[in-house]
């Protein structure tokens, strides 16, 4: 049992560092944003886009795509900061309790709105692409996310059950 | 709960203490405690068994429903 013990310590860390990451993240995408909007010329052609007349179209979605970031990082604080919560109560011992299973519910309606915001920074990628200054993103509907939000909403439901026959079980004697 | 534990009077009638009787059901002392002050959510037939066989009487004798009581948990 011991690739137990030592996996909670792992993950706690694991996850704060993510947490640390994740602001860095922000700033760097905040950085991004206000670079678009005060200097947009250096910022395009630091980003790699050709800062020629066809291509000034694509700034509004540049900067979409930024702001929409900034939501996600958002987002991730969320869930990150109710996992670490999460492993705090294994590590206590007491992980079956009702707000695990709030947590839980609220990541998966948290995965919800990260993947909606993917399909409108996939489709604004779409817009602003040309042939001629082609981006690329890592966005959009993807089968496995969602897959992934059924499979937290089934294990909130499971955590729910689990904690209220928990209860039951504490008090028979 | 309007299910009542009459645990005390047999304990009285019988001459028995609470550690007796844990010691003669295999139960924790905590446990029948909960049992004793009525803040059990549940009992297994085994315990109900096993403290009809150390007391001698029927499970009706333990339990009793009381009417006007708390229905809620």
């Amino acid at each position: 049992m011991s690739h137990q013990t030592a996996a909670l310590p792992i993950a706690s860390v694991v996850l704060r560092i993510l947490i640390v990451l994740n602001w860095v993240w922000g700033i760097c995408i905040f950085a991004i944003l206000c670079g678009t909007l005060f200097a947009h010329e250096w910022t395009l052609t630091a980003l790699g886009v050709t800062t020629g007349h066809p291509i000034r179209g694509i700034l509004p979605g540049l900067q979409a795509i930024a702001a929409l970031g900034l939501v996600v990082i958002g987002f991730n604080y969320m869930v990150l900061k109710r996992l670490v919560a999460m492993v705090d109560t294994v590590r206590e011992g007491d992980p079956f309790v009702a707000a695990n299973a709030y947590r839980l519910h609220a990541i998966a309606w948290i995965m919800v709105g990260m993947q909606i915001i993917s399909i409108i920074i996939g489709a604004i990628g779409k817009a602003i692409s040309t042939p001629e200054q082609p981006i690329h993103l890592e966005a959009g509907f993807s089968v496995s996310s969602w897959v992934a939000i059924l499979f937290a909403f089934i294990l909130a439901r499971v955590f729910a059950e689990g904690t209220v026959m928990r209860a039951d079980l504490q008090g028979t004697v | 709960m309007a299910i009542g534990v009459r645990l005390d009077d047999l304990l009285h009638e019988r001459r028995m203490t609470l550690t007796e009787l844990a010691e003669k059901v295999d139960l924790t002392l905590a446990n029948l405690s909960i049992l004793k002050t009525g803040k059990a959510r549940a009992i297994r037939f085994s315990t109900l068994d096993a403290i009809c066989r150390a007391l001698s009487c029927q499970p009706g004798d333990l339990l009793q429903f009381e009417e006007g009581g708390d229905s809620s948990d």
